[in-house]
């Protein structure tokens, strides 16, 4: 950790060296975790699979073979659980690891504060993420621009309402919709205690939000909720909110150039609300979990008792 | 790994590219967002290369004159084709039909024709004219003269000009009221569909009856002095020579070698008499009008299947044209049993033919009743003609046989005509019509056919094909042009049951057992409407050319395809795709069902139908039927012969003005091209010529 030995103290400095402080403390975390991802050949091979995935999925759907519209409507379904899932394998050990060897405590002994060191992880994980993930969907992407065309030729052809903006504006959503992901991973991986743990709950949170969501808002329509706030709760979760926006912004743009499937301020606020609120967590969890173990623990042996 | 070492030197600067590149990336999303892809605009096209959709702008009354129809060239959201419509109204009503959005998403660019320099008018028919047309503009900046005295062969039209105040000099000579985009829009237009052709099949029918009865009591009435041959004069040919107007000419039984010409209005009642010509020429010749025949046969008919002169006297001059000469000229001008030249009125009753040429030629208004006819052609149907050749003539055939030769019947611009009843063997066509429309074709039997039972060829409107039997052929129905009824027709053991060639038509109740395929959709932009078809049996129940997603249902009924409802799910519950692997093959590999109920193959059948004018060559049924509509007709298709299966269409439900599957789409036509061989593919010139047309002068039509 000789990198963070440079960066002075940083406690006693003030203003606009306190800040650059914290930036260093923050790009020093991010470098070390950079390291770790590019030393995991496993990430590699996640993206070479995904990549075969989406044009397994293309391949079939047969949307690729006319255009980005169909493209996207033949990713839809499968983006919804496999960028979850990839987001939950890049991030379910981020904060563990350290913990686990001891490495954090060490860490905690330099002054790097605890939000910086989260901070520093998720956006290195988060680069993880865009390189994993983006580049797959933005391949698919180049290899539509290049191969889609009509049937035939013999007719005047245009490409109606499809364009590549619109396959761009999904790879814009991907990003937020992983990071979603990907935060609530992090603060998994804070909070579990064990790697087998982390494995546990982060199927269960992936579960409950790819699925959970989506059950409750038909739950509560079944149960008489009035259909017009759909638009309101969709967004709610990271999956609604995706799947809202990609209507709005790409898929809908075919048949209903007017939109309103989806509160879109909502559905943009929601998904930031995830991110945060994952790291929120994860902080939370670094910062004070030992005095909540330790509160727990007490509480333990007093039942016990 | 040294440029990707995190604590390398050059480190920094791969971070500082990547954040770059991450914010340009950023920039462009955040540009993609903010544009907007919906207002694009793209420019007018040549509108030949439209997929047109509506009224033909090839009908005659179109093609002759100045006479015009408005057109207008629509880019749909998700239709990667430029659809045209022959008038303002085709294109309102079709999008009227929610069909059309569903199919082809919503319109984004909409030109119209404008007439503004051309000098518009009325024809004397009441028709807009204009010696040309000036401009395509966008739909919303014209200006539109509603309610005037022009029309269009289809009814009301609606002109529009660049210039509102052309189009108010235009409303001031020929009335109407100046209106703008959206008043135009929103009229709402009574366009003929292929329900009109379902409404009318019946009628036909009876029309069909009137006709025979008509003739039956005109020959009776006519039925004046009796003159025998062998009493009054040695030969038929004398004998009718020297008959009295409307006289009866009686041949007895017997062996006649002459020819005969019939110069006047006699009947000519053999009694089971044989006419022999000398194998040169045709050998009755009927050029009077109101002439019955009946009770002859004949034979010695030459072998001049048409004439070798007309080829090149239709050299030159535009080539569909020239073509359409050639084979009036040539087709008209063969050798047959009997030959009718101008001649309307006639009967033949209860004849044979046994001929290497045609059996009955009836060209230039020899406006005919033929009943029990046979015509016993070549072996080989490239030594023969055809059974029955009727051109600029109204046919009527029933009861005929027809085995041989090239086509049973062949009709050429002989609008109105009807065949029904009539069995035809091992033709090359059994039924093969040219450039003839409102015709009806029902509750005949093909068998063997080489080429196909009934094929309707170039772009005639509003036939009707209805309770025909076809086994064993190369093709069962092949019929192009536009709102065609093809409906209540069973298709057998053929290599392919029907296609959709036809635009803007209706395919209905037609079942399809045992075909190598059993329909092919052929259109490049779907316009027909395909539903309550049995497909059971077939190697495979349907196939798709390029174009567009074809959805083959009406609402929430669809076609029962034999294996669709296999797996786990309610019968008709899940959508079938006839041209998707695994579909294709429910019916005769139980296996199919395992991999159809993989989730990937549940996710891929829940996107498709999304989008589908974006997406290709296949063809979609969202809920098809769990039982036959007709499964005492399926089980009757794989009885042996002899049983042709006609079907009570005339009383069932459908046909009797019932519109459960009415629909203002019907007028949706797509551009068949080269429709009977089901490509669509056309190369350079071929693009709008008939599907029959000369590659040798020798041999017309030998396409394939």
């Amino acid at each position: 950790m000789d990198a963070v030995g440079g960066t002075g103290r940083p406690g006693v400095m003030g203003g606009l060296g306190a800040v650059r402080g914290r930036v260093l403390v923050v790009a020093t975390v991010f470098r070390r975790e950079l390291a770790t991802v590019l030393r995991t050949p496993g990430y590699g091979a996640l993206a070479v699979g995904l990549l075969a995935v989406l044009g397994g999925v293309v391949a079939v759907g047969g949307g690729a073979a006319t255009g980005f519209v169909p493209t996207v409507v033949d990713l839809l379904l499968v983006t919804e659980v496999v960028v979850p899932l990839v987001a939950f394998v890049i991030g379910y050990r981020a904060l563990l690891t350290d913990a686990e060897t001891g490495e954090l405590a060490v860490i905690r002994t330099y002054p790097v504060s605890v939000a910086g060191y989260v901070v520093g992880i998720v956006l290195a994980r988060g680069l993880a993420f865009l390189a994993i993930v983006v580049v797959p969907y933005a391949t698919i992407g180049v290899a539509v621009w290049a191969t889609a065309a009509p049937d035939t030729t013999i007719f005047a052809t245009h490409s109606g309402i499809d364009s590549p903006l619109l396959y761009l504006r999904f790879l814009g959503l991907l990003v937020p919709f992983g990071a979603a992901y990907l935060s609530l991973a992090t603060a998994v991986s804070a909070v579990a205690s064990s790697r087998r743990g982390a494995v546990a709950v982060g199927v269960l949170v992936l579960v409950v939000a790819v699925l959970g969501g989506d059950l409750a808002i038909l739950r509560s329509l079944a149960t008489g909720t009035a259909p017009s706030t759909v638009p309101g709760l969709l967004p709610l979760t990271p999956n609604g909110a995706f799947r809202g926006l990609v209507f709005e912004g790409v898929v809908g743009v075919a048949f209903a150039p007017e939109g309103g499937f989806v509160d879109v301020g909502r559905a943009v606020g929601s998904l930031l609300v995830w991110t945060l609120g994952g790291v929120a967590v994860s902080s939370a969890t670094l910062a004070y979990g030992d005095r909540l173990e330790v509160l727990l623990e007490g509480a333990r042996a007093r039942t016990a008792e | 790994m040294a440029i990707l070492d995190p604590f390398g030197d050059r480190f920094g600067r791969v971070l500082a590219a990547v954040a770059v590149l991450v914010v340009v990336a950023g920039i462009a999303t955040a540009g993609a967002f903010a544009a907007d892809p919906s207002v694009a605009t793209p420019d007018p096209v040549a509108y030949d290369d439209t997929v047109e959709l509506g009224l033909s702008s090839e009908t005659d009354e179109l093609m002759a004159g100045s006479a015009r129809v408005p057109r207008v060239q629509v880019f749909y959201s998700q239709l990667q084709y430029v659809v045209g419509y022959n008038g303002i109204e085709s294109f309102v009503a079709s999008v009227d039909d929610g069909r059309t959005e569903r199919q082809f998403g919503y319109p984004l660019v909409v030109h119209v024709e404008t007439f503004d320099g051309g000098n518009p008018g009325v024809t004397e028919d009441g028709l807009l004219e204009a010696e040309r047309s000036t401009d395509w503009v966008p739909a919303d900046e014209a200006a539109y003269v509603v309610g005037s005295t022009a029309r269009s062969p289809a009814g009301e039209t609606v002109v529009p000009f660049s210039e509102r105040t052309n189009a108010e000099t235009f409303a001031a000579e020929h009335g109407g009221h100046v209106r703008d985009w959206t008043a135009a829009r929103n009229r709402s237009f009574d366009v003929d569909s292929a329900a009109t052709v379902r409404s009318m099949a019946p009628a036909r029918w009876a029309a069909a009856d009137r006709r025979v009865a008509d003739a039956e009591a005109s020959a009776a009435e006519r039925a004046g002095e009796v003159v025998v041959v062998g009493r009054d004069a040695p030969t038929i040919d004398a004998t009718v020579a020297a008959a009295p107007p409307n006289g009866t000419v009686v041949v007895p039984s017997g062996t006649y070698e002459e020819t005969v010409t019939v110069n006047e209005s006699v009947t000519i009642a053999g009694d089971d008499a044989r006419v022999r010509g000398d194998g040169n020429g045709s050998v009755v010749t009927v050029r009077a009008p109101n002439v019955t025949v009946s009770g002859l046969t004949v034979d010695g008919v030459g072998n001049e299947t048409r004439d070798p002169e007309a080829a090149r006297e239709s050299a030159g001059g535009d080539a569909e044209e020239g073509w359409d000469t050639n084979v009036q000229l040539g087709y008209g001008h063969g050798d047959a049993g009997i030959r009718a030249i101008g001649a309307p009125g006639l009967l033949v009753d209860d004849v044979t033919v046994e001929t290497n040429a045609s059996g009955v030629l009836l060209r230039e208004g020899s406006d005919a009743v033929i009943r029990d006819l046979r015509v016993d052609g070549s072996d080989d149907w490239r030594d023969g003609f055809m059974g029955v050749i009727g051109m600029e003539s109204r046919v009527t055939i029933t009861e005929g046989r027809f085995e041989g030769g090239r086509d049973g019947v062949y009709l050429h611009r002989a609008d109105g005509s009807t065949i029904r009843n009539s069995t035809f063997v091992g033709n090359r066509y059994g039924t093969h019509l040219m450039y003839t429309g409102d015709a009806l074709i029902a509750d005949n039997r093909f068998r063997d056919a080489e080429f196909g039972g009934i094929t309707v060829m170039t772009r005639p409107s509003g036939n009707a094909i209805v309770g025909n039997d076809v086994r064993d052929s190369s093709a069962g129905i092949q019929a192009s042009g536009t709102r065609s009824y093809v409906g209540y027709n069973t298709l057998a053991d053929n290599r392919l049951g029907f296609s959709t060639s036809s635009r803007g038509s209706l395919y209905e109740h037609n079942v399809a057992v045992d075909n190598e395929v059993g329909a092919h959709a052929t259109t490049v932009v779907p316009s027909s409407r395909v539903v309550a078809n049995d497909f059971v049996g077939n190697d495979r129940h349907a196939k798709a050319g390029a174009g567009a997603l074809r959805i083959w249902a009406d609402g929430d009924r669809g076609n029962h395809w034999e294996g669709a409802d296999v797996g786990l799910h309610e019968p008709g519950e899940r959508a079938y795709r006839p041209t998707a692997p695994v579909d294709a093959v429910l019916h005769h590999e139980t296996a199919a069902a395992v991999v159809r109920e993989s989730p990937g193959a549940v996710l891929l059948d829940r996107l498709h139908g999304t989008v589908p004018g974006a997406r290709s060559g296949s063809i979609v049924d969202p809920s098809p039927a769990p039982e036959p509509y007709a499964p005492d007709r399926v089980a009757a298709a794989r009885e042996p012969d002899p049983s042709p299966v006609h079907p009570e269409w005339r009383v069932e439900s459908g046909l009797a003005g019932d519109d459960s599957t009415t629909a203002s789409t019907d007028t949706m036509n797509t551009h068949d091209l080269n429709a009977t061989d089901g490509t669509n593919v056309r190369n350079g010139m071929e693009a709008r010529r008939p599907t029959e047309r000369p590659r040798t002068s020798a041999e017309p039509e030998d396409r394939r």
